[in-house]
């Protein structure tokens, strides 16, 4: 197709888009139409503070669950103290004097 | 602009009466944009009232008054996409009402002036649309914005949020889609015409 056939279609469809435009003119809002459009408003509205309080409760008792876990986790992880004193003295105090003295039994013993 | 920016700002405030003034301004419009853009009348009115949802709920976001057009428009081309996309139907051909259409005015009083204007313009609407479900969606919104609501390349960048140059190439790879398929189009409506459902 050479340029000035081009150029013609391209220009009668500039003319169908103008014409296309004057036969379809906008339509007329239904006197329903201001209504419905706050009933959906309000809706969205309604359904939104419904969200935002579900929202709050839930980080609320995320908020309250974590605190108690928290303090349960405290009470039962009490730190060890430290022992300040020496080797020996830990080991004397570690309950060594309940046990039982070790016997050697002798072989002679064990012979008879 | 249809309204005063004092007003848009008493809408922003919450005034309930200001925000009915700007919909009234803009409602016929609007759905005069969404009628073209998405081929079903009965679902128009629905489409528009979704529009202004959006625009209540966003409306404290506009700082300045020169964007309020074109933002109202990305709203309703946003509303669109999602009505197409949620339908997942292309605006049909109104081909078939149209004969019956044509059927009806024939055996009617044929020959008066306003009935063969009324056909007309059944035969340009018919040729339009059929042109542009022809190419794809995108398209289709893209050249019904510019050759049919008749928006400049500023506000087209404003809503589309993509510089003047690739608008400028998109239009015209839209274009070239339609004008590949007007033979198409005129034939089979010429054919359609000959065979007695044309005006």
């Amino acid at each position: 197709m050479d340029d000035s056939k081009m150029n013609e279609i391209d220009s009668r469809l500039d003319d169908l888009f103008r014409a296309y435009r004057a036969a379809c003119p906008d339509p007329e809002p239904s006197v329903n139409f201001m209504p419905e459009m706050w009933a959906k408003i309000e809706a969205r509205e309604a359904s939104s503070t419904v969200f935002n309080r579900m929202a709050k409760a839930l980080v609320t008792a995320a908020l309250g669950a974590s605190v108690i876990m928290a303090l349960m986790s405290a009470s039962y992880n009490q730190p060890v103290p430290a022992y300040d004193g020496s080797y020996i003295q830990a080991l004397a105090a570690d309950h060594v004097s309940d046990l039982e003295p070790f016997q050697v039994e002798r072989i002679s013993d064990l012979e008879q | 602009m249809l309204v005063e920016f004092e007003l848009l700002q008493q809408a922003q405030s919450g005034d309930v009466g200001a925000f009915n003034q700007v919909v009234t301004a803009y409602r016929r419009r609007i759905m005069g944009t969404i009628s073209r853009l998405i081929g079903r009348p009965e679902d128009v009115e629905d489409v528009a009232q979704e529009v202004f949802l959006r625009l209540y709920f966003s409306l404290d976001q506009l700082r300045t008054p020169e964007v309020f057009e074109p933002w109202l428009y990305r709203l309703t081309v946003n509303a669109s996409y999602d009505y197409l996309r949620k339908s997942k139907r292309r605006p049909e051909s109104r081909m078939s009402d149209l004969s019956e259409q044509q059927v009806m005015m024939a055996d009617a009083a044929a020959g008066s002036k306003a009935q063969m204007e009324e056909g007309e313009k059944h035969r340009v609407r018919d040729t339009v649309e059929s042109l542009l479900a022809s190419v794809s969606e995108d398209d289709r919104i893209l050249l019904t914005l510019k050759e049919v609501e008749g928006l400049s390349l500023k506000e087209l960048e404003q809503i589309y949020h993509v510089n003047e140059n690739s608008l400028k190439v998109r239009l015209f790879r839209a274009r070239q889609r339609v004008l590949k398929n007007v033979k198409g189009v005129t034939r089979r409506q010429a054919n359609s015409a000959s065979s007695g459902d044309g005006l």
